[in-house]
């Protein structure tokens, strides 16, 4: 009987242990007045039912609040996230990662059209279960830097229709980023450096 | 009183059966000196009686019931000990399912380069950061992994290279930081960059792979 007793309290522990382990508690930031938190709340909870991640809308307030941004401008920062997590989801596949609707949103942000991340994933196929986060963070980077957000996805749909590595892709990027800085075109640099990889992935074994 | 159509016989004897048996009043007093003598009666009663009907039953009369009493105090700790083990063994199924790492790979060619796999829950990777400003005096690494609060990961200065360096466990997926120099905001130049925050301001971007890719 002691031993079923104790059997028990060890089983029972070990469920709140593994159930503690899995709760995340996030918050927002105590600086927020009551009546931003409350909206805030309320515009992550509808992103959770929608089954959009939520941890980058959490770290848009934190972010808000370090930048010192007022209270409104957080709350304009977070409901556009929200739509475009929303909009990088729908365009994506309800199969995505959620650092892919994450990336995706911020490729969005950078000038992306929706089905410019249609078009990627089609690229991608299911020839891999590789998410697509690397390919949209290196088209939001080249986007910032002044090449047309078509233009790079473009060049980067054509490097992940021939199974490039994430490091390649990285590569890639920073080739580019090379070729803008010494004075080259967006258009020059990103064929130079598309046929370039191609080429090397062609002489693999 | 007497049910309708019931027969006289029967009105007699039930008649008699109620009717109050007279008892000796040195025979109720005694009775409740006994009564109140007596131990009250608990649960662990039902129990033990239920105890020795098992013992009956099993055939093994010569097995005694052991009970384990404990204070407050010692149970409070009990319970203690057995939400740490729990947690201890949740903690060890989950260490050992990320499994362990020893090559070393870059994120990127320069910026933020993974340095180890050591395994660790939830399958983090060691990321290090790093940034060239000679003539700071305090650095700080801000981000999505550390609520942006620039108390929270402060660089230190390399003696061999001059530069400032951090490294932290991240988990795989995208994660967006920005240093910090002597109170200043600043991306992180051998970074990819991430499009606009809508706070007038660039973030740079580090991606972590799944140890298992």
């Amino acid at each position: 009987m002691i031993v079923r007793r104790l059997a028990l309290a060890i089983a029972f522990a070990c469920g709140a242990g593994a159930a503690g382990a899995q709760v995340v508690d996030r918050t927002l930031p105590s600086q927020l007045s009551p009546s931003t938190r409350a909206t805030l709340e309320r515009l992550i909870d509808s992103a959770r039912v929608a089954g959009l991640p939520v941890d980058p809308l959490y770290s848009k307030v934190s972010e808000g609040v370090f930048r010192s941004a007022d209270e409104p401008r957080v709350v304009a920062a977070v409901q556009r996230l929200a739509r475009d997590l929303g909009d990088a989801r729908t365009a994506l596949g309800d199969s995505a990662a959620a650092e892919e609707i994450t990336a995706g949103a911020n490729a969005l942000r950078a000038g992306l059209h929706p089905a410019d991340l249609s078009r990627l994933r089609e690229a991608r196929g299911h020839k891999s279960g590789h998410p697509l986060t690397v390919a949209l963070v290196v088209i939001a980077d080249l986007a910032t830097r002044g090449v047309p957000p078509a233009m790079a996805a473009a060049s980067v749909n054509e490097l992940v229709t021939r199974n490039v590595s994430d490091g390649s892709l990285l590569s890639f990027r920073q080739n580019v980023e090379r070729d803008l800085v010494g004075g080259r075109s967006p258009a020059s640099a990103l064929d130079a450096r598309t046929r370039a990889m191609i080429d090397d992935e062609r002489r693999r074994p | 009183m007497s049910e309708p159509d019931s027969p006289r016989w029967l009105d007699e004897i039930t008649g008699e059966l109620r009717r109050e048996v007279p008892v000796r009043s040195a025979w109720r007093a005694r009775l409740l000196e006994e009564v109140a003598r007596a131990p009250k009666p608990s649960a662990r009663d039902d129990i033990d009686d239920r105890f020795s009907d098992w013992q009956e039953i099993s055939g093994h009369p010569e097995r005694r019931r052991r009970s384990i009493t404990l204070g407050p105090l010692a149970g409070l700790a009990a319970a203690t000990l057995f939400v740490a083990i729990g947690a201890g063994i949740t903690y060890t199924a989950m260490s050992s399912r990320a499994g362990s790492h020893q090559a070393q790979r870059a994120a990127t060619a320069t910026g933020p380069q993974l340095v180890s796999g050591a395994p660790s829950p939830v399958e983090r990777e060691v990321v290090r950061f790093e940034l060239s400003a000679p003539r700071a005096s305090r650095v700080a690494l801000v981000g999505s992994f550390n609520e942006w609060n620039p108390a929270a990961t402060p660089l230190s200065r390399d003696p061999a290279s001059g530069k400032w360096v951090v490294s932290l466990r991240l988990p795989p997926g995208r994660h967006v930081y920005a240093f910090v120099v002597d109170g200043d905001v600043t991306t992180d130049p051998a970074a990819p960059r991430a499009a606009d925050d809508d706070f007038g301001s660039t973030n740079s971007v580090v991606f972590v792979s799944s140890p298992r890719t």
